[in-house]
């Protein structure tokens, strides 16, 4: 009786430990296609078209005022020295962070075996390339004079010169659009056999051609199977390395500077984990939508959306103390201009920003220890907006609080943004759910092939593997 | 049936476990090589199968290795040694600053190699004539099923054995997969001419597009330090009151190096005397200023005699000859200052030692063409 009952326990422990199923319901291979593929490339419901008209209006105002911009100069930003860097830069490393948890999905949850991340790493790694888009979009435009960007190649031109490599902004440049180039690849391989599932399927002769030649002829031949699998998991290593890199590039922009609160070591870490903090929060709230709108609960469960706002709340933590290691650094270094400069931001002319930040980042995400509220919508909406409002000011406080007041007491400054400021932002957020929006109804969401990998009873149940 | 050759035997399965079941047994049997097609990886059927390691890896490596190198090489030989910059007071070859981009470049080789080298190289993508994308089987596979194939690969197949096989470990249906017709988009003629109608359009759009920018110069690229704010000479300016936009000196100053010149006639030139030294650099200096002024018309030897004398129907003087050689220093300054009959004055030009300098180096060109025997060197 008694070891019976240990016995039970035992089990239950271990049915415990077992990470749940990745659907919910039953779900046979053929249906996830039915259930995945069939919208794709009809016609979308009125909601998207709603959506889709006022994220087209916030694009054309960005667009509008980046074509002002272009043509007067930006002088029409709020931009002045000493804060030369502003909005511009802030989108820049705040869209460049949403896209990190793209990879962070797609690729190191690969390495990691998380199955949960297979539902979850096309809408993710999409989200990646727009965001990356958008973040491009803005050091491209700061340059004032975007048609002389090609300046940035190290070409060989008649003016004999060359582009300096010991400069972090060039670093950047092979940074961002390595990762650029890599996500698009990283994206196409995996979509490559649902595109050619789309093009088993449609009968429409159009959708057909488009779908032929974007799948490159696909037949799903194990020994095809054998390399890609192979090459997929070296692009994940690859972009696993990548994605660390990346927001590291991002913070030696200020890092290797010489401006107090900026020249830290603390700052690549400390980037990289914010970077994925606020992707997190962003797919959480595109995730909401889509498994609400699309009708995917089934496939992207609660289990999924808990999995998420854990490591959310992890983030978080590992945020409030690098926090609390500006800080520390402030006042153990004992040097008076990062004294001053961390005092600036909790009691200077931004003070609110700074706090904003604490709260928004540190504390409201502090939420998610409730499991009532990583699993209810409203909680995990609040938090993602909130973490998503708090690490655009994350990047304020450290740009304009640290720049209005330089080593030059004369030349201090209150930095104002100006309407187009404002309405460019606008735009970037407008373009970035313009692309998910198209993205929703014109590819799968939902990376099929990789979800029929690891539905129950897809895999033989051999000796000594793995199975259900 | 056609006639058509048979490409290969397909079975279709329900499952991956009976696809993995069926083909030990297959494979004892029949002496043709299998395929599997099925709709996401499959573990084990690699092995099964007999695949060996993919060599991915290793292309990897090898790609990832040439990128670091190539991307180190290259940043040490442009900020080192091409177009040194000294930044920071690092030193010119400071490779712990190229390191970001080394990594970069690292990563950008090796994940296309990795992806590329898979689609292109290793599964020989993007193909569109293969006979398994004509057949019926193909979208049950790319949605649920799991195919095996025995293919004939040119040899003949005994079909009714192998479908007898196939349905016998379990199959549920079974279908013949016939070579396509030849020839087509694909064949290596059509790629020639493709090629070729690329290379002829490219080659008539450059002629297009350097005759209209030839012919029409409305475009003018790349001038953007053209299109600035700036003054030209002899351009109006409403900056001053007096709407001109060039400036008279400030009355009674002389602008540095330029001394007034007042002297109208060249008979009275004839006094001056040339101010510098005959030395090497002054020689050198009036070789220059000769050769990028004087020679156009003058010729390079100072005779009057170039091309240029033919087609204008211009006779330029002939600087060696002796009514020239006899003129003082003086005279020949006059001309350059001030001009002599088609020839402007270079006044603006050349400056004052410039001037001089060329006088110095006329002597050279003359004593040159009237040489004699004691001016040969021993």
């Amino acid at each position: 009786m008694k070891s019976g009952s240990t016995l039970t326990t035992a089990e239950s422990t271990l049915q415990l430990l077992k990470p749940p199923s990745v659907v919910t319901g039953h779900l046979t291979i053929g249906g996830l296609d039915d259930q995945v593929l069939t919208p794709v490339g009809t016609k979308p419901p009125l909601a998207w078209f709603v959506a889709f008209s006022v994220t087209l209006s916030a694009t054309l105002i960005g667009i509008a005022l980046i074509a002002y911009t272009i043509a007067t100069g930006i002088g029409v930003w709020g931009n002045n020295v000493p804060v030369a860097w502003a909005f511009d830069i802030i989108n820049f490393v705040f869209w460049v962070g949403i896209g990190h948890a793209g990879t962070l999905i797609s690729a190191i949850l690969l390495l990691f075996r998380a199955r949960w991340r297979n539902a979850i790493s096309r809408f993710s790694e999409a989200m990646t390339i727009f965001a990356v888009i958008c973040a491009t979009l803005f050091p491209l435009i700061h340059v004032g004079r975007p048609w002389l960007a090609f300046w940035l190649a190290p070409y060989p031109n008649q003016r004999a010169i060359w582009p300096n490599f010991r400069s972090p902004l060039l670093w950047d440049v092979f940074a961002v659009n390595t990762y650029f180039l890599v996500s698009l690849l990283f994206w196409y391989i995996g979509l490559i056999p649902d595109l050619a599932s789309l093009r088993d399927r449609t009968t429409n002769r159009v959708k057909k051609a488009v779908y032929t030649v974007l799948a490159l002829g696909w037949r799903g031949a194990s020994l095809h199977w054998h390399h890609y699998e192979r090459a997929y998991l070296i692009i994940a290593g690859l972009a696993t390395g990548l994605v660390l890199s990346v927001h590291s590039v991002v913070s030696f922009d200020f890092a290797v500077s010489l401006v107090p609160g900026w020249h830290m070591t603390i700052f690549p870490p400390y980037f990289v984990t914010g970077a994925i903090f606020a992707g997190f929060a962003m797919v959480v709230m595109a995730m909401v939508v889509v498994r609400k709108t699309m009708r995917l609960e089934n496939l992207i469960t609660d289990y999924h959306l808990e999995v998420m706002n854990k490591v959310i709340l992890t983030c978080s933590c590992l945020m409030g103390y690098a926090y609390l290691l500006e800080g520390f650094t402030a006042w153990y270094s004992m040097n008076p201009y990062i004294h001053h400069t961390f005092m600036q931001y909790i009691t200077g002319s931004y003070w609110w920003a700074g706090w904003l930040t604490i709260t928004c980042n540190v504390l409201i995400p502090q939420l998610l220890w409730l499991r009532p509220i990583r699993r209810s919508y409203s909680g995990m909406i609040l938090v993602a907006v909130a973490v998503t409002v708090g690490m655009w000011f994350e990047r304020f406080v450290i740009i304009v609080s640290s720049l209005h007041q330089d080593f030059l007491p004369s030349s201090w400054q209150i930095y104002k943004p100006t309407f187009v400021d404002y309405g460019i932002l606008l735009g970037s957020f407008g373009l970035f759910f313009t692309l998910v929006l198209l993205f929703a109804r014109v590819l799968p969401v939902i990376a099929t092939s990789e979800m029929k990998m690891v539905l129950p009873g897809s895999q033989p149940a051999h000796k000594g593997g793995r199975h259900e | 049936m056609s006639d058509r050759k048979i490409f290969s035997v397909v079975g279709i399965f329900d499952s991956a476990q009976h696809l993995m079941n069926a083909i030990p047994d297959i494979r004892k049997r029949v002496n043709a090589p299998l395929e599997a097609y099925t709709p996401y990886p499959v573990e084990g059927l690699d092995k099964l199968l007999g695949y060996r390691k993919s060599p991915v890896g290793g292309m990897v490596l090898v790609m990832g290795i040439i990128g670091a190198l190539s991307a180190l090489g290259f940043e040490l030989w442009t900020s080192g040694r091409d177009y040194p910059q000294v930044t920071a007071g690092k030193p010119l070859f400071s490779w712990e600053a190229f390191v970001p981009i080394m990594f970069e470049v690292t990563v950008l080789f090796a994940a296309f190699t990795a992806g590329l080298g898979m689609l292109l190289l290793l599964n020989r993508l993007p193909m569109f004539r293969h006979p398994m994308l004509r057949s019926s089987s193909l979208p049950l596979v790319t949605r649920d099923r799991f195919a095996l194939a025995v293919e004939a690969r040119g040899a003949e197949i005994d079909v009714e054995k192998i479908t007898r096989l196939l349905q016998e470990f379990g199959a549920k249906s079974v279908e013949v997969v016939e070579e396509p017709a030849p020839a087509g988009v694909a064949s290596p003629k059509f790629f020639l001419r493709t090629l070729t109608a690329i290379g002829i359009v490219c080659i008539l759009a450059g002629f297009i597009t350097y005759w209209t920018m030839k012919l029409f110069p409305i475009v003018k690229p790349m001038v953007h330090m053209l299109d600035q704010p700036r003054l030209n000479p002899q351009s109006p300016s409403r900056y001053f009151s007096d709407g001109s936009g060039m400036r008279m000196p400030v009355s009674g100053t002389v602008a540095r190096g330029s001394v007034p010149y007042t002297i109208r006639n060249q008979e009275l030139a004839g006094d001056l005397v040339n101010p510098l030294y005959r030395t090497e650099t002054v020689l050198r200096q009036g070789r220059q200023a000769y050769m990028n002024n004087c020679s156009v018309c003058h010729g390079v030897l100072g005779d009057g005699k170039t091309s240029l004398t033919k087609a204008y129907g211009a006779k330029p003087a002939n600087l060696v000859s002796q009514s020239i050689a006899g003129l003082p220093d003086g005279k020949l300054y006059h001309v350059i200052v001030a001009g002599k009959n088609a020839m402007a004055s270079y006044s603006a030009e050349l400056g004052e030692d410039e001037r001089w300098a060329t006088v110095h180096y006329l002597r050279v060109l003359q004593r040159a063409a009237n040489a004699r025997d004691e001016d040969i060197p021993k």
